[in-house]
């Protein structure tokens, strides 16, 4: 069906496109390019008259940052910890709910809490809990025997990143269980019906069909996951401020100080790009594969 | 023998299903039912120095002070405004837009469907000021407008990626039926793919619609006095030196109420939309 | 069709109620101010300021807005960069500099000159509030003086004195450090410090009294004297050598260091009037208050500030200025007060009389002779909100030492040499 329309040039797809692209690139795309430009320039807030065009200044001057490579190895981990407990957390939830049981609805609808809670509470309740003198996470490892006394998890740089993921975890999970379960819904019955007459096991079934017919959702719902990830800044900042140290200084929220603590915004730009660099390193792999299996066609 | 089965069955249902989801949802409800219990103790209650899971005068009075003097009524009905525009406005635009994706090859294919991605990258915090500038040139600082266009241009690309992926999962043999069966392509769109992709429509919904509804960096610059959203309203709580703790609670304990009642009907109409659509491929 | 209704909804209506959102009706002769501000209690209200301002200066509007803490200097930040600012806007003394190099400020010499309210005002906020350049942008609106808050029942109980040097304090601090029910684990810890952003101020009045200065007379760096890499380590000691601060002191906010009063887990810490009636309201009688102990070179104290600044793309200053002056007016500053919390910055507010029987009250009084700012230098902002904190934090964690901190501090303010 394609290659007859490859023939001529058909204006319909681009028809259809069309308004989401007319509204992106007019209202993102001069915000990026002069951000972009930025990078190359000293641009100090504060300092109008001394804006400067400084070529490739930032990005030498960021390679020899210790705070931007802590940055980029707490990135690293950050994206890595979060998307993997994500997924499987949300995976697990999306096969549980696919399934057929009374209070399927309700279970559907309070595994959103998480997510729709507003990013304030969610990072000053998580503080809250982790709290070092009253928090009722130490206080429950306490009555159960595993703590001796209470641990200030935030305070403390080697848990610090860790205690925060965990947090974040939990607000994204049902991200992963609804686009997931959104997956499972359209598998259709009669492929599940078909293996079962010829003797399928439930592990083949899962392996066989459910898992390919999953592949596009969920390489695309992993991918955008992980540069949303990439970019979330909020919870972090209200849980740690990036500290203790630079102990959670992870690049948005790094770019995030150097722009509006700073108000340094050549140099927090150039983080920005090099991180969007990064990311797009990072889920190029993805973008291919995803790009490959549609070419050869959906199943 | 019959009887004995079927209650193995229902044991190995418990074991592999309802135990496993009571664990997860402990987990997704444990902080939020805290939030709720902290919104219920009288402010100097939480220092005691001893710890209690419960207070021992719970009190509903953040609730009303929440709604009387905080006027959080106005709060929700912004949020909602917001929320549900930018979700139909993004819904309108991506679904054809991922359709083209998912079912057309043309020139420059990959090259735009990489630019959504790549556009998303960046940290939205560093597009502020150029935002607002261009914000105040088209005269829509602080309208809903204002915050249904900025919320666009971030849900509208991670959209269109989630629905190409969705509607790459359905069988193109289904268009080609349509097609034989007389059908046009904007009829075969409509009438046929549509339902069939009604759960990923519902889920990108759901997304477009919670991002919008807890977003707080554009609105806090992009809006004023006119429109105030929840997270606006939860943030003027935290103070300088203060945080009113009892206040902050109630509102985040009510503003997850709208968005899962709202859900708890849409997923029941999703299921409602599966068994009606035809996925005989 | 129900849903083609629904359809109908969405496509009229809303849009309707979109667009009815940003209508503004204005009449021509109307001058209307637009004024930001932020207060730590979400339920007070500026509205009976307004009211009595708009009857009294019929013709101007105030149109106020409650900004967020938290997102205030980059909202205003970004208004200014993005050309379209408030008028009237609160200020904190530390942003000053950078918003007067950026020209975003109006002087307000020639307004102050021919308002009979000025003075009225204490002259040492004058003198502080006052830019490096000699003009005046800021009209005062509240101040803030930190001083000491201490357990008066812990003192009494182990029979301490309320200290007034640094080394009394330490003394103290250790005593106070106790377990109190035997079983092996500290309950209760000396001082809380306030190891998160916005800390700097504990910092200051340890360090910036015994010997160090951020930048001396001259100009130079008093960052990295042996005196003041000293004080600084001394400083650090209280958490990593004496333990006197609890274990999460790092990361502590102010939110931290009052809950940890209020719970009895700390028995001194340093804030202001702001948390006198939330302590009052858990601890009673047994709060009490004091200027903060002086260091080996005399005291400091943070003086806390807020004020209103004109912003220089205001097209109505006349008016602008008029609602900075009608708040800084004793009667009506005293209003704000009472939504504030703290003192009034007029003589005529009587606040001497008040703290002969408030005891926090008299504490801040009497700290009012050594009640200092940082320098205003461009880069303090910076210093105040990532710099220090961060690199604070480090310290405390014993990732770097006192010399290298101060190093930090004085690259930061002085370039690298």
């Amino acid at each position: 069906m394609s290659q007859e329309y490859r023939k001529r040039v058909d204006l319909f797809p681009y028809f259809l496109l069309s308004p989401a692209l007319i509204i992106t690139l007019l209202v993102i795309f001069y915000p990026i390019i002069r951000t972009f430009t930025y990078s190359f320039m000293q641009y100090i807030l504060w300092k109008p008259t001394e804006i400067k065009f400084i070529g490739l200044g930032n990005y030498l001057k960021i390679l020899e940052d210790p705070v931007f490579w802590i940055s980029v190895q707490n990135t690293f981990i950050w994206i890595v910890g979060v998307i993997s407990l994500q997924l499987l957390l949300g995976f697990g939830t999306a096969l549980l709910l696919n399934q057929k049981f009374f209070w399927r609805g309700i279970a559907r609808s309070l595994v959103l809490i998480p997510w729709v809670t507003p990013s304030v509470i969610t990072a000053l309740m998580w503080r809250w809990m982790y709290d070092g003198n009253r928090g009722v996470i130490n206080d429950l490892l306490v009555r159960a025997g595993i703590l001796s006394s209470y641990f200030p998890w935030l305070a403390n740089d080697k848990t610090a990143l860790y205690a925060i993921i965990l947090a974040l975890m939990w607000q994204g999970f049902p991200f992963f269980a609804i686009m997931i379960l959104a997956g499972l819904q359209a598998i259709p019955d009669t492929l599940y019906e078909a293996a079962e007459v010829d003797g399928a096991s439930m592990v083949q079934k899962f392996t066989r069909i459910t898992l390919p017919m999953l592949v596009p959702v969920l390489f695309t719902s992993l991918m955008l996951r992980i540069i949303w990830v990439a970019n979330s800044l909020d919870i972090i900042y209200i849980m740690t401020g990036g500290g203790p140290g630079y102990a959670t200084h992870t690049l948005p929220v790094y770019s995030y100080i150097r722009a509006y603590k700073g108000m340094d915004f050549g140099y927090a730009s150039t983080i920005a790009v090099i991180l969007t660099l990064l990311i797009t390193l990072f889920v190029s792999i993805y973008v291919r594969k995803v790009l490959r299996t549609e070419d050869r066609g959906a199943v | 023998m019959r009887k004995r089965k079927k209650t193995h069955r229902f044991l190995q249902r418990v074991f592999t299903l309802h135990i496993p989801l009571l664990l997860i949802l402990g987990f997704a409800l444990a902080p939020y039912v805290w939030t709720f219990i902290t919104s219920l103790t009288p402010e100097d209650d939480l220092y005691l120095s001893e710890f209690r899971y419960f207070p021992a005068h719970p009190t509903g009075t953040n609730y009303q002070r929440l709604f009387s003097r905080i006027d959080y009524g106005r709060n929700i009905q912004d949020s909602l405004i917001v929320a549900v525009c930018t979700m139909l406005l993004g819904l309108c635009i991506t679904v054809p837009a991922s359709y083209s994706f998912s079912r057309y090859r043309f020139i420059g294919r990959t090259v735009l469907l990489a630019q959504f991605l790549v556009i998303n990258m960046f940290p939205v915090v560093l597009l502020l000021v150029p935002l607002f500038i261009l914000m105040r040139v088209l005269g829509l600082m602080d309208t809903y407008l204002s915050l249904i266009i900025a919320y666009s241009t971030f849900t509208i690309p991670f959209s269109t990626w989630m629905l190409t992926g969705f509607f790459n999962a359905i069988p193109k043999e289904l268009d080609e039926a349509a097609q034989i069966d007389g059908c046009n392509r904007f009829t075969t769109l409509l009438r046929v793919v549509l339902p069939v992709a009604l759960p990923g429509i519902s889920a990108t919904g759901i997304y477009i619609f919670i991002t919008a509804w807890n977003e707080f960096i554009y609105a806090a610059i992009l809006t004023g006095s006119n429109i105030r959203t929840i997270p606006i309203a939860l943030q003027n709580m935290i103070g300088e030196f203060k945080i009113a703790w009892g206040l902050l609670t109630a509102g985040g304990v009510v503003s997850a109420v709208p968005v899962i009642v709202l859900f708890f009907f849409i997923q029941r109409q999703l299921i409602h939309g599966m068994t009606a659509g035809a996925v005989k491929g | 069709m129900k849903r083609w209704m629904m359809v109908l909804f969405f496509g009229l209506v809303l849009p309707a109620l979109i667009f009815s959102g940003g209508a503004k009706e204005q009449k021509a002769e109307v001058k209307s101010v637009r004024f930001w501000y932020h207060f730590d209690n979400p339920e007070t209200s500026v509205k009976p300021l307004i009211e009595k301002f708009e009857r009294e200066n019929p013709g101007v509007k105030i149109q106020a807005e409650m900004v967020a803490w938290d997102a205030y200097f980059q909202k205003l930040m970004t208004s200014i960069a993005g050309g379209n600012p408030p008028d009237v806007s609160q200020i904190k003394l530390w942003w000053q500099p950078q918003l007067v190099e950026m020209k975003a400020l109006t002087p307000l010499d020639d307004y102050i000159a021919k308002w009979p309210g000025r003075t009225d005002v204490f002259e040492k906020i004058w003198e502080l509030t006052r830019h490096t350049d000699g003009k005046q942008y800021l009209m005062p609106l509240q101040m803030v003086i930190l001083y000491l808050y201490y357990r008066a029942d812990m003192f009494k109980e182990l029979g301490l004195k309320v200290p007034s040097t640094r080394d009394e304090f330490l003394d103290v601090a250790k005593k106070l450090t106790r377990d109190t029910n035997g079983d092996g684990q500290i309950d209760v810890y000396g001082f809380g410090i306030r190891g998160g952003r916005g800390g700097h101020d504990f910092w200051a009045t340890f360090v910036l009294s015994s010997g160090a200065e951020i930048i001396t007379k001259e100009g130079k760096s008093g960052l990295t004297t042996p005196e003041a890499i000293a004080a600084n380590q001394w400083y650090i000691d209280l958490f990593r050598v004496h333990k006197v601060s609890p274990p999460t002191t790092p990361t502590d906010g102010f939110n931290e260091i009052i809950a940890n009063m209020k719970s009895g887990k700390t028995a001194m810490t340093i804030h202001h009037l702001g948390s006198a009636k939330g302590l009052v309201d858990v601890l009673g009688d047994r709060i009490s208050a004091a200027p903060v102990p002086r260091g080996t070179k005399g005291a400091w104290t943070s003086f806390g500030d807020e004020e209103n600044g004109v912003l220089a793309a205001s097209k109505v200053k006349d008016e602008a200025f008029k609602w900075c002056a009608f708040l800084a007016t004793a009667e009506n500053n005293a209003l704000w007060q009472k939504s504030s919390g703290q003192i009034s910055i007029n003589k005529s507010n009587g606040q001497t009389k008040e703290a002969q029987e408030n005891r926090f009250m008299k504490a801040s009084v009497e700290s009012t002779p050594f009640a200092g700012v940082l320098p205003a230098h461009p880069k303090v902002a910076e210093f105040v909100e990532s710099v220090w904190p961060a690199t604070m934090q480090r310290a405390f964690l014993g990732q770097i030492t006192s010399e290298q901190m101060m190093k930090i501090f004085e690259e930061h303010f002085f370039g690298k040499k």
